[in-house]
Parts: structure tokens; sequence; C-alpha cells
């Protein structure tokens, strides 16, 4: 499983907070201006468009896709109860206001 | 050393500065008897007005060159012959930048009496013949002009090794492509600077395409390369409404043959030119005021004419599926049609759909873009497309002022920079960065240089594109785009890895890195230099072979292993772009599903080829692959290239390459299909690509349901 992320993402940063993804052994892809690595992992899964309009974007390990923040985290807290990981749930509505929740 | 505007200040202060080039007369042509008008002095001031030299040793020289004409047995002094007798002193002198300042551009004899008979193949779309040898002659000069004079030499010398092409030299004094609006020459009608009339806007539509192809040719002689235009059947829907069906037809068999026949153009060459169709009205224009007869608002918007434009794209299909006079399919204009989400909700979609294919599978014809999401661009040249961002929605509700043109394209040679890292990824990243900043130079270079052209305002060379009928000038330089290509990521990764990105999966993730790489430096670099460089996939079409050439030259040892082709024949390519090897038996959908996991990454266009041969495969069934295409892959765009032999006895087109006409037997012909972005006549092809065409795989009996 992987996550994409970026830094000053607010919907990203509330995912690392509620998850232990490490344990959960979800990778994190951090995108920005010096990865080129993390960029060519998001085109290999054809997400590049998809992260343009909105991240975080989670990879399932069948290779499908999850965009919908609230999918996102239905599956990790799948993942956390399968792991017998412990999460917090999201206290407030999830929502990007300020549109730098994607990919420039 | 570039020209800046600095140097243009002291040229004028000095007085030096030529106003008009007629005063550019040669120096005296004597002979060793009569040295009347033999004066030295025209060495002297020829030496301080163009170099930095002092008059001394400008005298100095000029007294050396006279004491070697005068003792020698040279019979004719030319102008030519001077200026090298002056350059071998100062390189005698150590004086190389004044030697650089001084130097004569021009033509071997040798190489001109071989120019005006034999075919030059650089590219495929310039016919043999009287005007395209003063074009090949005129090109050669000015570029060596601008490796002279407009790049700097770390610029110059990496073309000249082939790190880096940098395209178009030959046209230095223009800018590369133009995509525009037929709402601009609606608008303001076709009132060009200094041209020996003006017209009022077109109120018939038939004049309206008389405007078209002029405003076209005289782009032409202002960009080097496409001329592209937007949304043409919806622009032409205002002057649909009167017209019959037959009427539509006949404007679009008008259309079509214009552009296909303006050979007679510049150097005799078509006018590249792409037309974008859209079956639904694009969101971004359905609300906008449409423009008809006479330039006046109709009073309605463009969403209310999307019968008259589907009528139009419908019969511009229809011509192009028969054909010319001889059943070949036009060359140009290239019809890309959009496919967007909004197309499959509009009526009559599917049979749109299948028409389209249909010519594709005919005559080859169609180029399919694929705009997915909110996604709008428009697309041009072989693969280049511009996507619109915020402001240019916003000056969607003006179309005429939707102008873009991209400045220069600067393409790099990828497997070289695998063979000079030797295996080290840390190397492999950090030469290609070096040579992503050399390309962003040469970029530079080439915008401050045509910044100058344009400071002359509609008294300059550039008259055309300074012309200002809204507010602005017609090239608006501040949103050009910088092209930044690649040739050969197939060959780079076979040498750092071992594998063709067709042959595993960490072939084509190690690629998608590399290109990744590339999307990256090109974006800090257009922060840091404030202009927009973004990637191209490079169309190529002698650039592969170029660098093929230059790295068997110069890196034998390691590019006789990767290169593609015949070594023999010397026809040897690189693989275009991010392009996976042309021969690897891939099935379409895997080829176009792969190759498109790239596209996304590369900003300004790519495009997929499907070599059909002679195959002919139902509408319906491209029509599928077509939608899954859109609905299930990042594929940018696709084209499909069947491939005909044309009789030239007995005029006859037939289906597949063949040594001799089915229908007289005659040995007489010639091939056609796609080059790299659009179709020609392979007797026309450089051997690169003809090696390429050998390679080819033909997808026979792939699509069929
Ligand atoms: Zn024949």
């Amino acid at each position: 499983m992987t996550l994409f992320t970026k830094e000053d993402c607010k919907l990203c940063d509330q995912i690392k907070k509620q998850f232990d993804l490490e344990a959960m052994e979800v990778q994190v892809e951090v995108l920005d201006s010096n990865n080129a690595g993390a960029l060519a992992h998001l085109a290999w899964h054809g997400q590049v468009e998809a992260a343009r309009k909105t991240l975080p974007i989670l990879v399932l390990d069948d290779s499908s896709s999850v965009n919908d923040f609230p999918r996102i985290e239905s599956h990790l807290i799948d993942r956390a109860a399968s792991f017998g990981i412990d999460y917090r749930s999201s206290n407030n509505q999830a929502g990007c206001e300020n549109g730098s929740c994607a990919m420039q | 050393m570039p020209i800046n505007a600095e140097s243009v200040e002291k040229e004028k202060k000095q007085g030096h500065r030529r106003d008009d080039s007629t005063d550019l007369a040669l120096f005296v042509r004597t002979s060793q008897d009569d040295m009347t008008g033999w004066d030295r002095h025209r060495i002297v001031d020829a030496l301080l007005r163009e170099t930095y030299i002092d008059r001394d040793t400008a005298e100095k020289i000029s007294i050396e060159v006279e004491n070697t004409i005068q003792t020698g047995k040279v019979k004719t002094i030319t102008g030519p012959l001077i200026r090298e007798m002056v350059n071998a002193k100062l390189l005698e002198m150590g004086l190389e930048s004044a030697r650089r300042m001084h130097t004569r551009l021009g033509v071997p004899l040798y190489d001109v009496d071989n120019l005006l008979v034999q075919h030059n193949k650089e590219n495929a779309n310039v016919p043999h013949g009287p005007e395209a040898t003063n074009l090949t002659l005129a090109e050669g000069i000015k570029k060596e002009y601008a490796l002279l004079h407009v790049f700097t030499p770390d610029v110059a010398d990496a073309h000249l090794r082939g790190d880096l092409h940098l395209h178009d030299l030959g046209f230095i004094d223009r800018p590369y492509c133009s995509g525009q609006s037929l709402e601009y020459i609606k608008k303001f009608g076709l009132n060009l600077p200094h041209a020996l009339s003006a017209a009022k806007p077109a109120k018939h539509a038939e004049i309206l395409l008389a405007h078209m192809v002029k405003f076209a040719a005289a782009l032409q002689s202002h960009f080097a390369g496409a001329i592209g235009w937007d949304a043409v059947n919806l622009f032409y829907a205002p002057y649909l409404e009167e017209l019959t069906d037959k009427q539509v037809h006949q404007l679009a068999q008008m259309l079509i043959y214009e552009f296909s026949q303006q050979a007679v153009a510049r150097g005799g060459q078509a006018i590249f030119s792409d037309i974008n169709i859209y079956w639904e009205v694009p969101k971004h224009f359905v609300d906008v005021p449409a423009i008809g007869p006479g330039g006046e608002y109709t009073g309605k918007t463009y969403g209310e004419y999307e019968k008259q434009a589907q009528r139009f794209a419908w019969a511009l299909f229809e011509v192009y599926k028969e054909g010319d006079a001889q059943g070949r399919p036009f060359f140009f204009p290239k019809p890309l049609v959009h496919i967007t989400e909004k197309l499959f909700k509009t009526e009559g979609h599917r049979e749109f759909l299948n028409h389209i294919c249909e010519v594709a599978s005919v005559k080859g014809n169609t180029y399919f873009v694929f705009d997915r999401g909110e996604t709008a661009k428009i697309s041009e040249c072989c693969r280049l497309s511009f996507k619109l961002e915020a402001q240019d929605i916003e000056d969607a509700k003006k179309p005429w002022k939707m102008r873009y043109s991209a400045l220069q394209n600067v393409t790099i040679n990828l497997p070289r920079l695998a063979y000079q890292a030797k295996g080290d990824d840390t190397m492999l990243f950090q030469l290609l960065t070096e040579r992503i900043q050399l390309a962003a130079k040469a970029h530079e270079q080439k915008k401050k240089f045509i910044e100058k052209l344009m400071s002359m305002g509609t008294n300059g060379p550039l008259a055309l594109l300074a012309m200002n009928h809204d507010g602005e000038a017609y090239l608006k330089l501040h949103k050009c785009s910088y092209l930044i290509g690649m040739v050969g990521l197939n060959e780079l990764i076979k040498v750092h890895i071992g594998d063709e990105l067709h042959q595993t999966e960490a072939a084509i993730k190690f690629g998608l890195k590399v290109i990744a790489h590339m999307n990256i430096v090109c974006n800090k670099m257009a922060e840091a230099l404030d202009m927009k460089f973004v990637l191209e996939q490079t169309p190529a079409e002698s650039t592969s072979f170029r660098f093929a050439r230059l790295d068997m030259a110069h890196h034998r040892k390691d590019a006789e292993k990767v290169i593609q082709g015949n070594r023999e024949t010397g026809e040897i390519y690189y693989s275009n772009s991010t392009l996976f090897n042309v021969g690897a038996q891939m099935s379409p959908i895997s080829r176009v599903e792969r190759e498109g996991l790239f596209h996304p990454l590369i900003e300004a266009g790519s495009i997929t080829h499907l070599w059909l041969g002679e195959a002919q495969p139902d509408k319906e069934a491209l029509a599928n692959f077509v939608t899954n295409v859109f609905k299930h892959t990042q594929n940018d765009q696709i084209a499909f290239s069947p491939e005909f032999t044309c009789c030239l006895d007995c005029g006859k087109t037939s289906r597949g390459l063949v040594d001799n006409c089915p229908y007289c037997n005659s040995e007489n012909v010639d091939g056609i299909t796609r080059i790299t972005g659009y179709f020609t006549k392979i007797s026309s092809w450089n051997k690169g690509k003809l090696g390429e065409l050998h390679d080819r795989y033909r997808n026979v009996n792939r699509f069929n349901n």
C-alpha cells in the first residue's frame, strides 16, 4: 500500500496524524520538487493527473487507487485493524479550503 | 557573442549599425594586373567596424595582406578571399574573438553545386526545387549566424557535438510554432502590417476561408514550424446557417485542398497546419458570444451553434475519407479531434466516433487527442499541445486573444548520458540536470534575440508578430513556452539497466524516473528564470538520426550495442522521445497504456503511434478501442497510420507498401505513410527514418472485435 502526499497539505497531515502508517506498512511518498522517485512512482500508477486535482492518494496492493478522502480513511481503518494497531478517528469533517491539497 | 540590447545600443552610438542590408556589397573583385579599385583601408574599416581590435593592429594586418597579394601569384582577388586572408592573420596573432566576429558566413561552391541538383532530406515536408534550394541556402547561413552570434560557444558546441539539438537554427529569427483562433481574423479582418491592401472582416464562409489561408501563409513565413487553429468547426459555424449540406461539403473540400496544396509557399513547403475539431461545444466556449459575418456578434452564443459545428466536422471527415483525386490521404491540414468527457454525453457521438475511426482506418488522418477531466487544450505541430490555464479560460470569453506560441525547441540526446554515466545513477541524473540547464540557457539566448527583433515593432522584421489589433502584440512573448525534448529514452535505459522499455517493468520504472527528473528540473528552472519550460516529445524527424550518427562516431563501442536500425546500410536511429522500440511486438492497447504512463509528465504533448501497415480495421472496433483508451489509460494522443503505394505511372493508389503497382505492375511507385507526426512520401525520407520504417511493428488483425 502506498500513500502519496505532499508537504503543506492539510488532508495529508490529517491522515498522518490519525494513523501510524509506518507500523501499518504503508509506504508514504512525499511529492516535492526534489523527489523524482516519488513522481515516477506516481506516474507508474497512472495517478499524475489525479494528484494534480487532489491529494492524498492511496494506492492499494492490487494497484487500484483511492482518491476520495473518506474512502482512504476507511481503507486505512481496515488496515489498522488487520495489523491490530490503534488509530485516531477524525474529529472534524475533512476539507481542503485553500486548495493546497493537490500537486502543483 | 549573443546579440543583446546593449550591443545594439553600442552599435547605434558608434554609427556602425547598418540599417539597410543592401550596403553589404562585396569587397573588390580584381586581378593581379589590375589593382585599381584596391584600397587596403577597406580592410581596416571592416576590422574596426566589425571587431574590437585597435587601429594600429588593423593597419598592420591590412599592410601584410596587401603585401601577400602583391607578391603572390593570386590571379583573382575576391571579397571572400581577402576576408579569409585577414582571418588567417587574426588567427596568427591569437585574436580568436576578433576572428569570430569577422567571420564570413557562406556556403562552399561544391555544396551549392550539390544542393541545386540533389534533394535535401532533412525535412520531408520540403520538396525539391528552386524555392526549396533558396530555403536551404538561406537556412544554412542563418544557422551559422545563430551558432556564431546568437548562442554562446558552450551552447553552440553542445549542439555541434550532439549533446543536444537546437531545432530550426535556420529559422533563428522566428519563433517555433503557433496556435491561434479564427476569431482574430473574423473580428479584425485581414489587416496585416505593410500589406498592399487590408480586408474587412469576412461576410461569407468562403471569404473567411480565403482569409484563413492567407493568414496561415503569412504566419508560416514568421514561424519555423506548425500553424494550428483552435476549434475550427465551431468558429466557422456562424457562417454556415444559410448553407445547404452540399455547400458545407464544398467548403470542407475547399479548406482541405487549400491547405494540402499550399506547396507554393515558403520554400515550396506546404504549411504545416493543424485544425482542432470538437463534436461538442467545449465547455469554455458554450456561453461565449459568437462572432459571425462582418465581424459582428450574432446575438447567440457558441453553445447555440452545436449543430452547425457538427455539420462542418462531419463534412470535413467525409472529405478526408475520400482522399485526393488519386485516392491518397491528405497530408495537411492534420485534423485533431478532441475526445472529452462531454463528447460522450453529446448526441450523435457514437456515429461521429465511427465516422472519424473509419477515416483513421481508411486514410489514417485522424488524431485522437484525449482531454480527460477538466483539461482543455489546443494541440498542434507533431504532438505539441498547449494546456489552457485559468487565464486562458478567461481569455476564452474573447477567443481572438487565444494565441499561443512555443519560442524554441531544444532536444537532449539521452543515450549519450548513459554512455557517459557508465552505470552510475548519480552521475546520470547529474549529467541530465546539466543538459537541461544548458537547454534553458539556449532558450534564454533565443528569447533575448527574438525580444530584440520584436522591440523594433511594426517597422522591424517581425512586423506581423508585432501587429496590435487588440491591445497587445500578436505574439504574446511573455506567454511563450520553451520546449525541452528528448530522444532515445529507450536506448538510455538499455545502456543503463540492460533492458529496453518494452522488456521489463523495471525498465519502465527507471524510464519514468528519468522523465520525472526532467519534469522536476524544468519546473525548477521555470521558477528560477521566470520562463515556461515544458517537456515535449520531440518529433525528431532528423534528430534521432543525427544523434545516432554522432554517437556512432564518438561513442562507437557503447552506441553500437544499442543503436536501432541497420548499421550496414547506415539506416540507424534512436527511438523517438519516450517511445518504446517501434518493432516491439506489443498488443496495441498494451503499447498505448504503457507509453501513456509517460504522457502526464510531458506537459507539452505526447503521442502513441499505431502502425497499421496494410490492415484496415473495422471502424466500430477502432471506436471501441479509442473509447477504451480514453477511459482506461493516461495516454495523451494516438494516431493510426496505414501505408499506401502510389503509382507514378497510372496514378492509382493501393494499400500497403509494395514494389510493383497492383494495377499496372509498374515499378515506378512511391510509398506514403506517417514519417513522424505527418504523412509524406517515403522517397523524401532520411536514412534514419527509412531504418525505422523497416522495423515498425504493423498491427495487423489486432483490432477486430
Ligand atoms: Zn500503376
